[in-house]
């Protein structure tokens, strides 16, 4: 028999309820155990596969480093911390849950900015007039580089920001900010539009597959008798 | 050899430093005064510059007093901060060697650089002479005499761009992206087809208003969205650039002709002198405007053949801006063609607007060049 299959699941949160849902909805059970290294579970019926409840942004790491074979988590958090995605994680499933929008938002108070194309003016005005770059909020640095490169922006700079970044235009620590969104609602609080061409990615729960772990015949055929349980052909 | 960590030898580090000091010592011997900009140095003196991309490639840190560092990603912004900093008399004229760091694929991310700077100079056709045969000189002096050279000038397009019938809003959208190769040919595309979406019929709306509504509409709308930031900007930038945006309509187009034209000056490439003579007919409509920039390429022309360089071994090319943000108007790179390729030995150019953005005058003039003493080590293997 060879080495188990390691399977990443929320240990907390809505995510890890939800989940719970839809494997249960597929017959799929797990039995919790406390192990050494956090916490464990098990698959009833199915062994070779250990499953390990981490926090999101751990399963995020762990499928783009490979130590982890299968993983459940928001697809916004791989794509941040994939340097590479093609040659790393590979989306299996969108799992119809934890949807967000990645966006891109600025002040209601910009009437003249509506698309990324005005806010590339903006950006290379300010840049011009003030000696220094506006300045973007945001926890998705990778995604934010991303997205304005393709839209031609370079006259900004990231502001890393741990939470509440919605906040940032009016406590002043930056003009825009690239943050998630559900219903928009908080933005919209804080006095912030998204722009019409401002999502980056509309992001679910995702089953994903490490494209870096160990994949022998042996865990692949226990992730493909797991996979048909959850309905997906791999 | 580890290729992205490599370990040289006796020999190698020998000529490398010896190529170093040879391209010092010319820059010396004319008036450049050596000077060693930290490794270490804060990052936001080069995102402010040139923008977040740069980031990409820089290898940054951060302190344990949680300030964000990086290793110098070139000298010349370094070297400009110095001489801005220390109040240096201009025209100025700086000199340095050393590693610079950006991360690169499959090569290592440290290489070398010795380059000058030529700072406040008044004449900026004297300044891009002294340039250009600064850079040549080093290089005869490494031993490399059988270089090509590849030259543009942003200015010629800017010059283009505001001479043609363009949007005024637009303007400067295009000279921002002109180096950008296939994102600005999908821009100029956009521009020709207009675009309608729900912002461009909010626009429509005013463009339909009597010019004296106008005022009070635009303040209306930010009136109703008192409740956000400002964030930065002032309320009379943002009502005066919405009444541009209506004053230019909903969808203004560019005209297929203008974008033709745009799209044929970009491609021209090749011989240096003919190049210019194509690119003379093609602007033949904006003539008055680009005689003053034409004029000047045709005199840097001269002055490399003045240097000896074969005029016919000199490749103007339409689109050749640098991808460095700063650069904004003539630039140039040495080539050397070795083995199975083409090597860059060494490039340069204009940045008229760096030296006021970190503090100088206004119009402060700057152009400058940097060698690469590792290629020129392959080169001159190769040769």
């Amino acid at each position: 028999m060879s080495e188990p299959l390691t399977l990443a699941i929320p240990s907390k949160g809505r995510l890890k309820e939800q989940l719970a849902a839809v494997l249960a909805k597929s017959g799929v059970t797990m039995t919790q155990t406390a192990g050494a290294r956090g916490y464990r579970a098990t698959i009833d019926g199915m062994d070779g596969i250990d499953v390990m409840l981490l926090s999101s942004s751990e399963i995020a790491a762990g499928l783009v480093s490979g130590d982890v074979h299968l993983g459940v988590t928001g697809e916004d958090l791989v794509r941040e911390t994939a340097p590479d995605i093609e040659t790393s994680v590979a989306f299996l499933k969108g799992l119809g849950f934890g949807f967000a929008d990645v966006v891109v938002a600025v002040p209601r108070s910009w009437i003249d900015v509506f698309t990324m194309a005005d806010l590339d003016d903006i950006c290379a005005a300010y840049a011009a007039k003030h000696r220094k770059r506006l300045r973007v909020a945001t926890k998705y640095a990778r995604l934010t580089r991303g997205f304005f490169a393709r839209a031609g922006i370079a006259d900004y700079r990231i502001v890393p920001s741990v939470g509440a970044t919605e906040g940032a235009p009016t406590a002043g620590s930056a003009e825009i900010i690239v943050d998630i969104t559900t219903t928009g609602a908080t933005l919209v609080a804080n006095g912030l539009k998204i722009l019409d061409d401002g999502v980056i990615l509309k992001s679910q729960a995702q089953l994903a597959m490490s494209l870096k772990s160990d994949w022998d015949d042996g865990r692949r055929a226990t992730a493909d008798v797991l996979l048909a349980k959850l309905g997906i052909e791999s | 050899m580890n290729t992205s960590f490599p370990t040289i030898g006796e020999a190698h580090i020998e000529a490398l430093e010896s190529i170093s000091a040879t391209i010092l010592r010319a820059f010396k011997t004319r008036g450049y005064a050596r000077i060693q900009p930290a490794i270490l140095q804060p990052s936001e003196i080069f995102v402010d510059r040139s923008g977040e991309e740069i980031r990409r490639r820089t290898l940054e840190l951060v302190d344990p007093a949680g300030r964000e560092v990086c290793l110098r990603p070139d000298l010349t912004i370094p070297a400009c901060r110095h001489a801005v900093e220390t109040k240096k008399p201009l025209p100025a004229r700086l000199c340095y060697r050393g590693p610079a760091f950006r991360w690169r694929k499959n090569e290592p991310a440290a290489f070398a650089q010795s380059g000058a700077e030529l700072i406040g100079l008044a004449s900026r056709a004297e300044g891009d002479t002294e340039m250009l045969a600064l850079a040549a000189r080093a290089l005869r002096a490494c031993g490399l005499t059988h270089f090509r050279m590849m030259v543009g000038d942003l200015e010629l397009f800017a010059t283009l761009v505001d001479a043609l019938e363009v949007p005024a809003q637009w303007r400067g959208r295009l000279k921002r992206h002109f180096w950008r190769t296939g994102y600005f040919e999908k821009l100029l595309a956009r521009m020709v087809a207009g675009a309608t979406n729900a912002a461009e019929r909010a626009i429509e709306d005013l463009h339909r208003l009597k010019p004296e509504d106008l005022r009070p509409a635009v303040e209306a709308l930010i009136d109703k969205e008192a409740d956000a930031p400002l964030a930065g900007r002032t309320r009379a930038e943002i009502v005066e650039r919405l009444m541009l945006q209506a004053a230019d309509g909903a969808s203004p187009r560019l005209r297929p002709d203008v974008a033709e034209l745009i799209l044929n000056f970009l491609a021209v490439k090749g011989p240096a002198r003919s190049a210019l003579e194509q690119i003379r007919t093609l602007t033949k409509p904006v003539e008055d405007a680009m005689a003053g920039p034409l004029a000047a390429m045709a005199a840097r022309l001269d002055a490399l053949e003045g240097l000896g360089v074969d005029p016919g071994r000199i490749a103007f090319v339409g689109h050749f801006g640098r991808n460095l943000e700063y650069y904004t108007g003539f630039v140039f790179e040495f080539w050397c063609d070795a083995g199975g390729g083409a090597l860059e030995v060494a490039g340069g150019g204009r940045y008229d607007t760096l030296m006021e953005s970190l503090g100088a005058p206004r119009g402060t003039t700057a152009i400058g060049c940097a060698l690469q003493p590792e290629k020129i080590l392959m080169a001159r293997g190769a040769a």
